[in-house]
């Protein structure tokens, strides 16, 4: 195989993926060493659809992506990262503390929360767009992937753990639970063999 | 034989105290006024009572089509150059028959003379002497008689000139242009070098105020909202290429769809920001149809916009928005405006800091920039112990159910750490007297509670660490 340079050259491809030897590609940095280490891509992708499935709203999941989404919007060249129909609203203060810039926030309410949220993703000027929805429909997941890929955006879509069972075309999939101080991650879906847990603590710096 | 090359050197026109102390100002009026003038002819129009606002603009905007030279003297004051358009309006007779009907459709009556230059045209309609000077060698002859009034001078010079026994142009005229230049001031004299030709006068040309108006009719009554949308493309194209010519943009926009019997639906579209792009303008004007109940079938549509803005057009990016380097900004600006013509405009915030000290004024919902992201601008810096706040906040505090002297949210909360004391607000009414704390309930995720320091001392949910 090693000697047939045409097939070399089309598992080049950044489409094709193979379990074990993904092609290396540079994620977002999450923030957390051994997240980084966990996660396939070394980090959060950088554009795509993600998954992350928690028993109940609030266990650390936003903690979890903040420092990601924080070093996004203090590039110089950032786009809108974008809150669609949050449960509850952002407390500005405490994203400034953990380096969010504001004007790059924006928050979107409304009655049509997938729409607003495939529009953003697929509109080119987001870096990032956050929305809660509990049981979208496959084809939804699929339209919202397709999107964040031609937008060069990271979607992240938080539903409940009972998804889990029900299939996703998102490129990343995690579980979440809470302990007492950090969270534990489970990799269901994602280009990459583990199947492990990993038990993240977050850093002592004052955050509750 | 190469052709003699001749250099006139004229003395400069802008130095009209220069001429010699003894010269009359007639005595060198011929030699300036004769190269210059003979190739205009202006008509002065002089309504007779003041228009009503907007009626000057109407008037010079229907003279337009006697020539495209139109100059406004407000209040009450019309000049036009008619050299050109003479023959095609029947010469001078023909066009003061025009003008006048022109005038007398709107209920104005106006006097109109024509002399060379536009001042001493307009000085003679002025006078209500409806004279035609097209000769200018004639032209200082025929006005002497006119009464100085007509130049609207100060009061107070119209009067040092009567005592000066000067009452009319002529006699003004025969002063010596010294001594009046030092006696009035420079700007009278060159009122009367505008008069008569000497110096030329400069007028703004008078532009009508455009707007964009187009109606289409449809072939068949329309109720859904996706045909309705592809019928409007025409009038989207139409509007592109009427802004692209002018170089404008719109900042308002009203689409119209007209019913069989009902009112017509209005839908008007507030721009963020000057736009000119049609296609954009049919995407968002789609948006906002979407959002439409039509309460019949609609029959025709129009397009109208108002007011109009210049623009500069802007280079486009090579990129397109979304790959690397590409218009970020403007796609931003876009993307704003797309969800807020979708989802109206109140679902679309941005957040500030404010300063303040009680966890719900220290913060608040802002309309995002239209522009896209901005580069921060000087923030509010939060306060040091942001960083132990929750990352969500409820907009009210949430009252929670007590059991046995601890809050409880599908089961007693645990209590973590020590209590924060926020008292404050006492100096506008909203004073708050609150122990915050922070909690963790039977699953495991971090609230942040508060017991009331007053008489229930009751316990609320304020926020979840998230």
């Amino acid at each position: 195989m090693a000697g047939n340079p045409n097939l070399t050259r089309l598992l080049e491809h950044p489409a094709i993926w193979r379990g074990r030897t993904a092609a290396r590609r540079h994620g977002l940095p999450s923030g957390f060493a051994a997240l980084d280490a966990y996660l396939p891509d070394r980090g959060w992708p950088r554009s795509g659809l993600i998954e992350i499935l928690v028993a109940r709203f609030g266990s650390g999941e936003l903690r979890l992506l903040l420092p990601a989404l924080s070093a996004l919007t203090r590039a110089a060249t950032a786009r809108w990262c974008v809150w669609v129909a949050p449960p509850l609203l952002p407390f500005a203060p405490a994203l400034v503390a953990h380096g969010m810039v504001l004007e790059r926030v924006a928050v979107v309410g409304g009655a049509r929360p997938l729409w607003a949220f495939e529009q953003t993703l697929g509109s080119g000027a987001c870096d990032a767009a956050l929305a809660w929805e509990a049981r979208p429909k496959l084809r939804e997941l699929r339209r919202l992937q397709l999107a964040a890929e031609r937008g060069h955006a990271l979607g992240v879509l938080f539903r409940p753990r009972r998804a889990a069972a029900q299939s996703s075309v998102a490129v990343l999939r995690l579980g979440l639970e809470p302990l007492a101080a950090g969270v534990r991650l489970t990799l269901l879906k994602g280009r990459s063999a583990r199947r492990d847990t990993l038990e993240l603590t977050w850093p002592a710096d004052g955050a509750a | 034989m190469p052709p003699r090359l001749i250099q006139v050197i004229a003395p400069p026109v802008s130095a009209p105290p220069a001429a010699p102390a003894g010269a009359t100002l007639r005595s060198v009026e011929p030699a300036a006024a004769g190269s210059r003038s003979a190739a205009e002819l202006w008509a002065g129009v002089h309504l007779a009572a003041a228009a009503q606002e907007g009626w000057l603009e109407r008037l010079a905007g229907a003279a337009q089509r006697f020539t495209p030279r139109v100059s406004l003297l407000p209040p009450d004051g019309l000049l036009l150059e008619v050299r050109g358009s003479l023959h095609l309006f029947g010469g001078v007779t023909g066009l003061r028959a025009a003008l006048d009907a022109e005038c007398r459709q709107r209920s104005l009556t106006a006097r109109i003379a024509f002399a060379p230059t536009p001042l001493a045209a307009l000085a003679a309609a002025r006078a209500g002497q409806e004279l035609v000077i097209s000769d200018p060698a004639q032209l200082t002859g025929r006005l002497a008689a006119l009464p100085l009034g007509v130049l609207r001078w100060p009061e107070e010079t119209l009067a040092r000139l009567a005592r000066m026994g000067v009452r009319t142009i002529g006699a003004v005229l025969r002063l010596p242009r010294a001594g009046f230049a030092r006696r009035f001031g420079v700007a009278q004299l060159a009122t009367l070098d505008e008069l008569t030709g000497r110096a030329p006068q400069r007028l703004p040309a008078f532009r009508a105020r455009e707007r964009f108006r187009r109606r289409r009719d449809l072939l068949s009554e329309l109720t859904r909202h996706e045909l309705l949308h592809a019928a409007l493309a025409p009038l989207f194209t139409a509007l592109d290429a009427f802004l692209r010519a002018r170089q404008c943009a719109v900042v308002e926009l009203e689409c119209r769809l007209l019913h069989r019997h009902a009112a017509p639906t209005r839908c008007v579209l507030p721009l963020a920001a000057p736009a000119a792009d049609g296609a954009r303008l049919h995407a968002l004007c789609g948006e906002y149809l979407s959002r439409q109940q039509l309460p019949e079938p609609v029959r025709a549509c129009e397009l109208r916009a108002t007011a109009l803005v210049p623009q500069r057009p802007v280079a486009r990016s090579l990129w397109q928005p979304g790959e690397h380097g590409g218009d970020e900004q403007a796609a931003g600006g876009d993307l704003i405006e797309r969800l807020r013509a979708r989802l109206g405009a109140a679902a679309v915030h941005g957040l500030v800091l404010r300063e303040g000290h009680r966890p719900e004024n220290t913060w608040a919902l802002a309309a995002p920039p239209a522009a896209g992201p901005q580069p921060r601008a000087a923030p509010v810096a939060p306060p040091r112990s942001a960083r132990r706040r929750p990352l969500w906040i409820l907009p009210t505090p949430q009252p929670l159910a007590v059991q046995g002297g601890l809050p409880c949210r599908g089961g007693a909360l645990r209590l973590l750490g020590e209590l924060e004391r926020i008292e404050t607000g006492w100096w506008d009414g909203a004073d708050i007297a609150r122990d915050y704390y922070a909690a963790v309930d039977l699953q495991g995720v971090r609230l942040w509670v508060f017991r009331e320091r007053g008489a229930p001392h009751g316990w609320f949910l304020h926020g979840i660490f998230g």
